[in-house]
């Protein structure tokens, strides 16, 4: 009986909460307000909050075209839909303050490789549509990957070493570790050594989801979209989708890395109403959900929709340089400082 | 229920595909004005498509001559089905003063089925977006047709 219970609450976790529906609404409509936000940035009306739904239900009712260059069917129809799976389980992994839905099982180098998945999936999908677009698209979305990986992974060891030193193990990896030391100490943020490191993951996020002005791959005026060149119909729509969500999973995991300990706050807040046992859990993740939202939000609006309103699109070899020289730079002042214990 | 999301969705996200066929510009730019922050397309859903296949509505400006007719045909068959063409300017739907010259194959209707024609020369921005309007409700028509 218990095997079933679990196995209905596991599927809960990857289909509702923090799964699949939660990544839809959610990430739809953080790239809502992004569209939004940028058009008020402009003095322009802008789109419904609401546009990326209709957008994607839109292409969810257009016609699927497979190109005659294609060079395989199935990999150019499944590229997609694996790298919206690899976004979903990424989500799954990244706890929402003190909850995590598959807590012990992943780790911070779990989260690296699947963050890679979409993207290469997006480059398989597009090398097998056989269009030369997609050729160049290709090339460069490799080099924008290469550009973010050495910062992020720098990041990344820099709050470990943080987390690790003051746990007393050198160098962490573990979420549920990085989580319980901002639980005690307060955020990673309020570290003077993590400034640097948290600026440096600003930087990141757009570069990661492909906005503007990191989107030399899918430049629509110059190479037709490159990798979606020929994409139509509902893979499109579930690129788009794939594009929202990892808008929302990387925000959030910010948030898991120098914000967690927004989290104790809200704890404390549960308990000062007065609720306890079950019910307190319960009510501090909705909690943890929706602060979780809305600093994704503000973070979106710092990271995305301001760089996409006041830059233009920087040149391929420009987002290799900015990223390994000042991104990259920034994580390493925060790396050493955190070796010295500061 | 979810046929009825998926049509009332097209008539809220039109993307448009700009077809150049061999105009002077004027409504290319005229095209464009109507994306800017004074009118602002975007309010209902339109957005430039820099690919035939994502796009849903497919404009064309200038008078088709005869070397842009086969691209002009094959970049609109590439575009997948619920989709509109709408002719802007005097120029692929009559000609206009390049009526009669020896290289233009126009007028567009000759050739495809055209389901919107804004008139103009250039056509102002209230009229494209009054055109495009008109065309998201006929791609909703052809959506719920089918």
């Amino acid at each position: 009986m218990s095997i079933v219970l679990s196995a209905v609450q596991y599927l809960g976790y990857v289909l509702i909460f923090p799964g699949f529906l939660f990544c839809f609404l959610a990430g739809l409509l953080l790239c809502g307000i992004d569209r939004k936000m940028v058009a008020k940035m402009q003095k322009r009306v802008g789109p419904p909050v609401l546009q990326p739904f209709y957008d994607f239900f839109k292409l969810c009712g257009k016609e699927t075209i497979v190109p005659a260059a294609a060079s395989s069917k199935t990999v150019f129809l499944m590229a997609p839909l694996v790298g919206l799976a690899a976004l979903v389980v990424l989500q799954l992994f990244i706890p929402i303050f003190q909850f995590t839905a598959f807590s012990g099982m992943a780790d911070i180098i779990v989260i690296l490789y699947l963050l890679l998945i979409p993207a290469l999936a997006t480059i398989l999908g597009g090398a097998a549509s056989g269009s030369p677009y997609a050729g160049v698209g290709l090339s460069r979305e490799m080099v924008t990957i290469i550009s973010c990986e050495l910062p992020l992974v720098l990041i990344l060891l820099a709050v470990g070493k943080v987390v690790g030193s003051a746990s007393g193990t050198g160098l962490t990896f573990s979420f549920s570790a990085i989580m319980a030391y901002q639980a005690e100490h307060g955020s990673l943020i309020l570290k003077a050594s993590m400034i640097p490191a948290a600026v440096a993951m600003l930087m990141v996020i757009p570069g990661e989801t492909g906005n503007h002005p990191f989107d030399a791959a899918e430049a629509e005026t110059e190479i037709c979209e490159g990798l979606l060149a020929e994409y139509s119909g509902p893979p499109l729509g579930v690129y788009k989708l794939s594009h929202a969500i990892k808008m929302l999973t990387l925000t959030s995991l910010f948030v898991a890395l120098f914000l967690g300990g927004i989290g104790s706050g809200i704890e404390k807040l549960v308990l000062l109403c007065g609720l306890s046992g079950a019910a307190a859990g319960a009510v501090t993740v909705i909690l943890g959900a929706i602060v979780l939202f809305l600093l994704c939000v503000v973070l979106t609006v710092v990271c995305i929709s301001f760089a996409h309103a006041v830059t233009a699109r920087l040149k391929i070899e420009q987002i290799f340089k900015f990223y390994w020289t000042a991104v990259s730079g920034l994580a390493l002042i925060s790396l050493v400082l955190a070796w010295y214990g500061l | 229920m979810f046929k009825k999301l998926i049509a009332e969705s097209t008539a809220k996200s039109p993307w448009l595909f700009h077809i150049n066929a061999g105009s002077c510009n004027g409504c290319d730019i005229e095209l464009v004005s109507v994306l800017t922050p004074r009118y602002d397309a975007e309010r209902l859903g339109f957005k430039l498509a820099g690919s035939p296949r994502h796009a849903d509505i497919v404009v064309v400006t200038g008078p088709v001559t005869t070397q842009s007719l086969p691209r002009v045909l094959r970049a609109i068959s590439q575009v997948p089905e619920p989709r509109c063409i709408v002719t802007m300017g005097s120029c692929p739907q009559s000609g206009n003063v390049f009526r009669g010259s020896y290289s233009v194959a126009g007028p567009l209707s000759k050739y495809v089925h055209v389901d919107v024609d804004v008139a103009g020369c250039a056509p102002k921005p209230e009229a494209v977006i009054d055109g495009l309007a008109l065309a998201t409700k006929i791609l909703k028509e052809k959506r719920e047709a089918k």
